[in-house]
């Protein structure tokens, strides 16, 4: 542990500080051709008609791809995983949200590729659009995805992430009060300073040199060769070097279409987006709906939750059922709750797809979660601090999902917060441990939930 | 067209109202003034013209004819950095770097224009540069340091752990 504590030098901050760090769009690569897109100019629309033809006959212009130019259109995100694509690379019969690109020129310049892309000739039969992840049940509200407006490929048809444990009835029996909360965290662009990016070089051998941004360089390289069905060997990622992504540069967003540009035109081209792009078109972290309601006693306990959450995944799925599933494991945050009821719904909408962000999936439900405890600390007159070292994770503790604690950091962490912001704590608080519970600490409503650390 | 690059003459043919970020970094190959919005919003072309912080997103060629611009690439090497680019790596005033030569450069510009060691005043002076890593507080840590005249230790390899953290330690 010789690095925790002691002060390290930035393996790169001398070449940040003096304009050496060579990022995406600081590669130089001499005859690279511009990159532009044509986006939806509506939120949900089909596709009725699409003529490239006066794009690719003015001069200038080196390529000019659609859908027709992908040899596998669809790939999801989780297609390695199992999960079913859904989302083209290049819009085909229909778009689902501003922004997504239909098609895209490459030219010898800036000016070229985009009088280009306002040569190409795109017809829209405009249908409704849904915004409110709230409405997407309604009987009335547009369908936005042909599999409906509900993500339905968790293990199987399930069409939800479903977390059942103990006996929540058994717990609102038992509860002095029931305490309710709707917790609606927004949509946040992740705004990095560098914008989407992207260089890609056909080499002599014929093998492709991608200069990436991603955040996720392996899984962007699996990404495109499953697109452009090429296998792994004729792909070569430069990456590493990212101008801020938190989230935003994990979706391959720029790598499989520049490819293909590269590939058709047989000379290197470059596609950065706009900083106007990067806010319309590009991922966001998703807005949440939750719901909590807990069955409470008046000395503390939290005997039960049932929680309902709504996650707006935008026009496509992408990792969204992937970050549900973490938010369904995190649904207890801090703390052991014996009895739950959880139900996490991955819901599609006419935005631009969301995808992570900085904690995916559990940031929204820690916000959830903190807030709740306070508003149940308030409503039984309890100290804040008191109440979450009370129902705090132990050692020997189950998870949501299962898992016994074997190395919680609840209790430790209270109390340094409690002592940086001079919070008192009763002596029993004060002195209390992440050891298994006992005594007054283990409750009857708690023995059945308590597993064995070491089978872990 | 002429400019006067970082001490060098160099002779410029971009057409008349090519913004300088682009002569900069096409036709001179100087990419440290980053093309983060193109709009004046972000801060990350950010380059000296005669000594004073400009946009140079905004800013066309033909408009500084003659001037003379400094880029990151002129206050400092590795081998020798100039104070700021000291404090901010000794302070750890950037993460991923892109937002680091336009912040430099305007805090370059804050310390030779006799700037001190005054929260509000760097502030001011840092005013519109957009940075999403750092949350701002190393960086102004790291421009009053400089003001401040401090030295700075860049050979901190190894070091003695100023807090022992250890997990279970209320155990």
């Amino acid at each position: 542990m010789k690095a925790v504590g002691a002060r390290l030098p930035r393996y790169d901050g001398t070449a940040h500080v003096t304009g050496r760090t060579v990022f995406v769009d600081d590669v130089r690569v001499p005859g690279t051709l511009w990159a532009k897109a044509l986006r939806s100019p509506v939120h949900h629309a089909d596709i009725t008609g699409l003529d490239t033809s006066k794009a690719e006959a003015m001069k200038g212009v080196h390529a000019v791809i659609t859908h027709a130019d992908v040899p596998l259109l669809e790939y999801g995100h989780l297609s390695a995983l199992g999960i079913p694509a859904d989302e083209p690379l290049l819009a085909k019969e229909g778009v689902r949200y501003k922004g997504q690109p239909i098609a895209l020129v490459a030219a010898e310049d800036e000016e070229t590729a985009m009088e280009a892309v306002a040569a190409i000739e795109v017809e829209f039969a405009e249908k409704p659009a849904l915004f409110d992840i709230r409405l997407a049940l309604d009987p009335d509200a547009p369908t936005v995805h042909h599999w409906g407006n509900i993500y339905p490929h968790f293990e199987g048809p399930m069409d939800r992430r479903q977390i059942r444990k103990g006996d929540i009835d058994w717990a609102f029996d038992h509860a002095d009060l029931i305490v309710e909360g709707v917790y609606r965290p927004a949509a946040i662009e992740h705004c990095p300073l560098e914008t989407q990016v992207c260089q890609v070089v056909p080499e002599a051998d014929g093998r492709l040199t991608i200069y990436t941004c991603s955040q996720a360089l392996y899984f962007s390289m699996g990404v495109v060769a499953s697109h452009l069905q090429v296998p792994l060997n004729k792909l070569k990622l430069v990456g590493g070097t990212v101008g801020g992504g938190f989230g935003g540069k994990v979706d391959t967003a720029s790598e499989t279409m520049t490819a293909l540009l590269a590939m058709k035109a047989a000379r290197p081209v470059k596609w950065r987006w706009t900083r106007e792009e990067e806010f319309l078109c590009s991922t966001t972290r998703a807005a949440w709906h939750m719901e909590i309601a807990d069955a409470v006693t008046s000395d503390g306990w939290i005997l039960g939750r049932k929680m309902l959450t709504l996650h707006d995944s935008g026009a496509y799925a992408r990792f969204s059922p992937y970050g549900v599933t973490k938010h369904s494991f995190h649904h207890t945050g801090a703390y052991t709750i014996p009895n739950l009821s959880f139900d996490g719904y991955v819901v599609f909408t006419n935005r631009t797809p969301s995808t992570a962000m900085r904690g995916f999936g559990v940031t929204s439900v820690s916000f959830a979660v903190e807030t709740h405890m306070n508003r149940i600390a308030e409503l039984l007159d309890m100290d804040p601090f008191e109440i979450r070292l009370k129902n705090a994770n132990r050692i020997g503790d189950t998870s949501p999902n299962g898992v016994v604690y074997t190395d919680p950091s609840t209790v430790q962490t209270i109390h340094v917060m409690a002592e940086e912001v001079g919070h008192e704590l009763p002596a029993d608080y004060r002195t209390m441990t992440r050891g298994p519970r006992d005594g007054e600490l283990l409750p009857e409503h708690l023995l059945a939930q308590v597993g064995d650390p070491e089978a872990h | 067209m002429k400019l006067n690059v970082n001490g060098i003459e160099r002779e410029i043919d971009s057409p008349l109202l090519t913004p300088l970020l682009f002569v900069l970094r096409e036709e001179l190959g100087i990419t440290s003034p980053k093309a983060g919005c193109q709009q004046g919003g972000c801060g990350a072309c950010t380059v000296l013209i005669e000594g004073e912080p400009r946009r140079s997103c905004l800013v066309p060629v033909a408009a500084v004819n003659g001037a003379g611009v400094t880029t990151l690439e002129g206050i400092g090497t590795a081998e020798h950095l100039a104070p700021i680019q000291q404090a901010f790596v000794h302070h750890y005033g950037m993460q991923c770097g892109f937002c680091t030569p336009g912040i430099l450069l305007a805090a370059h510009a804050y310390i030779e224009g006799g700037g001190g060691d005054d929260k509000r005043a760097i502030s001011e002076a840092l005013a519109g540069h957009v940075c999403r890593c750092t949350g701002y507080v190393k960086i102004l840590a790291a421009v009053s340091a400089a003001a401040r005249g401090d030295s700075f230790d860049l050979t901190m390899t190894t070091g003695t752990p100023t807090t022992t953290f250890v997990a279970g330690v209320t155990e």
